[in-house]
């Protein structure tokens, strides 16, 4: 039987790694994103365990929104890019300084 | 209840199994069998009898991503759809009255690109 | 038992394809990782019998937002090496990030047992004829109707947000009306003249 706890711990490993991806890669913005991806992912582990644990759809409703919102968040952020990539020839988040005092 | 997909597991399985056997196959047969060794010309890019002359990985055009990123959109959507359309019978009118507000604001979305010729590919 | 198995061979997966995510070297490796971790995030979460989600998961993940993930990797034509550099420089910062993450994660749960609650406890196997996806949409479309509408003005916002930052019209673009052109009629183009006969001189 899969236990809340095996499925907590998974998801836990699952964030600690995008955590170091997001430490690792910190300089491309796409695997910067798909770091953000992986940490959704995990907290969605999270909700569908205590939502089946304890027998209550909410949670599974809030995943369903979180996919919609994950989904849209990662088009608006690479459309960002895109834009970025075409004014700057680059995606490295060290040349984004211009905001910078 | 997950007896029901235990197709899928097969299908993962044996998909599984058909893909290692080729791999390991493929890649013992060219071992032992091979008549000589390679050479440096044998395994180099060939194009027309020219070494190639750029990198193989070219640049879309960015309107392919517009066409991917209205996709992810309307994706969603039939997402939305596959509950209600089994559902319906139980939620009655005041789902179909939350859908019908739903797609309505999605139509919104969708003259508003129409308009902004984001279809047309030109 | 079978599940419980099945349950370990997929989180092995995943954690080796998160793994694969952020170390590979090239970014479309760390996009097909990342498809990979989420076929295997959809098979646990079939095992645990969330199965509408899971459908979704496959549905809009590995069939739309990582193709579009994959469109950017191929469209932008990055100078890989510029990237990696300076990839050793924090790297070990990020590991003992992880590890703290991690024996945090599992202490809390495995020997405080999360304040209170039985972590120990498993779901209770849902009868053969039970569908979750009926039982979704009879909460979701009532219930949580708010929400759901909001979801729908999100999705008009992404809409808006990707054709108003992406789309450009070239200018001076030649394009043919295809209409215009079918629509061309004869006297438009030709012009017949009666030109009166010279006398010979």
């Amino acid at each position: 039987m899969i236990t809340l706890a095996d499925m907590l711990t998974l998801s836990g490993i699952l964030f600690a790694l995008a955590v170091a991806g997001i430490f690792l890669n910190r300089k491309n913005v796409i695997l910067l994103l798909m770091c953000v991806e992986l940490l959704l992912l995990a907290a969605n582990f999270n909700f569908i365990a205590f939502s089946r644990m304890l027998g209550d759809l909410t949670g599974q409703v809030f995943v369903f929104f979180v996919l919609t919102v994950a989904a849209a968040e990662s088009a608006i952020g690479l459309a960002i890019l895109v834009v970025l990539f075409r004014e700057r020839r680059s995606i490295n988040v060290e040349d984004l300084n211009t905001l910078k005092g | 209840m997950l007896n029901n997909y235990l197709p899928i597991l097969i299908f993962l399985a044996i998909a599984t199994a058909v893909a290692l056997v080729l791999l390991t196959l493929g890649s013992t047969i060219g071992r032992f069998f091979a008549r000589e060794p390679a050479d440096r010309d044998k395994l180099s890019a060939y194009e027309c009898g020219f070494e190639a002359f750029e990198d193989s990985r070219m640049k879309f055009d960015v309107r392919y991503y517009l066409v991917a990123i209205l996709f992810i959109v309307f994706d969603l959507e039939i997402v939305f759809l596959f509950p209600w359309a089994v559902a319906l019978g139980d939620i009655g009118v005041a789902g179909l009255i939350a859908m019908v507000v739903f797609l309505g604001i999605l139509t919104v979305g969708f003259i508003y690109e129409w308009k902004k010729g984001a279809l047309e590919w030109d | 038992m079978l599940v419980e198995i099945l349950f370990y061979i997929f989180a092995t997966l995943l954690v080796a394809g998160a793994l694969g995510v952020i170390t590979a070297r090239n970014p479309v490796y760390s996009v097909l990782f990342l498809v990979f971790c989420f076929v295997n995030s959809a098979a646990i979460w079939l095992l645990v019998e969330a199965e509408f989600l899971a459908i979704v998961l496959v549905l809009v993940y590995v069939g739309a937002v990582m193709v579009l993930f994959l469109f950017v990797v191929m469209m932008l034509d990055i100078n890989l090496a510029e990237i990696r550099q300076g990839f050793t420089r924090f790297a070990w910062l990020g590991w003992i990030t992880a590890l703290a993450v991690i024996a945090e994660i599992t202490g809390v749960i495995w020997r405080n047992g999360l304040g209170g609650v039985d972590v120990g406890r498993g779901f209770v196997s849902e009868p053969a004829n039970y569908s979750n996806t009926l039982e979704l949409g009879r909460v979701l479309y009532t219930h949580y109707a708010y929400p759901f509408e909001l979801a729908a003005v999100l999705l008009v916002v992404a809409i808006v947000a990707a054709i108003a930052l992406t789309l450009r019209r070239r200018p001076g673009l030649k394009v043919q009306d295809i209409s215009r052109q079918v629509a061309v009629r004869a006297e438009d183009r030709l012009r017949v003249v009666k030109v009166s006969a010279e006398k010979r001189s």
